[in-house]
């Protein structure tokens, strides 16, 4: 049982990080549209909504969740306050990320669950 | 066990990206990679990395600015890709993400330097070719318990239903925002989210001041590799049955 404690040495160079931030960022502030960034940040840190328990998977999800729709909505009076196309018509067909093939297996999943939850009450 | 590579020229939002797996890597990283693949039309995946020592080992992400750096390298874990999540989320492949960042990336240096990578490295540029002119889904990153998480959402707008308050506190705080703004929000939709996947955690390892290499410029203490976690295991196992012996 003789386990070494590991200690490493923090390094946080917070200078030089600051200076290579400077070098490598893009704005993302007011001096350009938010069309060409497309990022926000959330009103508080999430972690402070999760709380303490991280291995409560509906809380954090929950909270992640509040996060992307905040995002959602505020992105989206931005891109429309610059006129960038928003919303998708309906009839503006494309090539998604999953095929249908995927959506298929996907409803056939979702169709199982709620059958298997019917049967089981 | 992805290297993701960008180069720009100008601070201006126009990248792309080399996307290549180390050697070694098992199915689900390289789905990983196809996930994200999919939703970077900026990107071209490559074949894998064919030099054994060399860049990330298994497990770790590398996210690299080129030509001259930073680079962060992260451990991922909680690999879910998208074939195994049954989500029913889905966008255009292509069109470009909101990005959602955690407040807790503005308050520390290293957090800011890793904001920028995801930002412009996942970050889908405008005007990119091959992306789509409409924005339908979200990409979260949030800050919890020193490890970022990496969720996707697709953003589904539905006409708003008539409030029954049934919705409670989504619905009025919708209807707040409505109050407030234009009067024109009238015919504006409601939005939801619609988890599309992967998920992943990653958490933050190094950042050196290169591409690749250079001054290491931050250490995540908190870290421990997964080898010596299997390594410290075995030796406890391994003291056990010496005792045993005895």
């Amino acid at each position: 049982e003789d386990l070494v404690p590991r200690t490493r040495i923090n390094i946080n160079n917070t200078t030089g990080l600051l200076a290579s931030l400077k070098r490598f960022a893009i704005p993302t502030d007011g001096s350009t549209t938010f069309a060409s960034h497309q990022s926000l940040a959330s009103k508080e840190p999430t972690a402070d909504v999760i709380g303490e328990d991280l291995m409560d998977d509906i809380k954090r999800e929950l909270a992640f969740y509040a996060q992307a729709l905040d995002a959602a909505k505020r992105g989206r009076a931005l891109l429309k306050a610059e006129g960038v196309p928003f919303s998708r018509p309906t009839d503006y067909f494309a090539e998604m990320v999953k095929d249908d093939g995927h959506m298929e297996k996907v409803k056939a999943k979702l169709i199982e669950e709620a059958s298997a939850k019917k049967a089981s009450a | 066990d992805a290297a993701d590579d960008s180069s720009s020229v100008k601070p201006r939002n126009k990248q792309r990206v080399l996307m290549l797996t180390s050697r070694g890597v098992t199915y689900r990283h390289r789905h990983l990679l196809k996930d994200f693949a999919s939703m970077m039309p900026h990107g071209r995946v490559d074949a894998k990395y064919d030099q054994k020592k060399k860049l990330g080992e298994l497990n770790e992400l590398a996210l690299s600015k080129a030509p001259n750096g930073p680079t962060c390298k992260f451990l991922v874990s909680n690999i879910h890709t998208m074939e195994e999540l049954a989500f029913s989320g889905n966008c255009l492949k292509g069109s470009r993400p909101i990005l959602s960042f955690d407040k807790s990336f503005d308050t520390e240096p290293h957090l800011q330097v890793i904001k920028q990578l995801f930002l412009q490295i996942m970050g889908v540029p405008p005007l990119q070719k091959r992306s789509k002119p409409f924005i339908d889904h979200v990409l979260s990153f949030s800050v919890a318990d020193g490890r970022i998480f990496l969720r996707v959402y697709q953003v589904q707008e539905t006409e708003p239903t008539k409030k029954d308050g049934a919705e409670g506190e989504e619905a009025s705080e919708e209807s707040k925002k409505k109050k407030s703004k234009h009067a024109d929000k009238a015919k504006e939709f409601d939005i939801s989210l619609l988890e599309i996947g992967p998920r992943c955690v990653l958490q933050p390892i190094i950042i050196q001041e290169g591409s690749f290499g250079g001054a290491l410029l931050y250490e995540n203490k908190h870290f421990v590799s997964p080898n010596q976690v299997r390594a410290d295991l075995r030796r406890k196992g391994a003291a056990k049955s010496n005792s045993r012996a005895e």
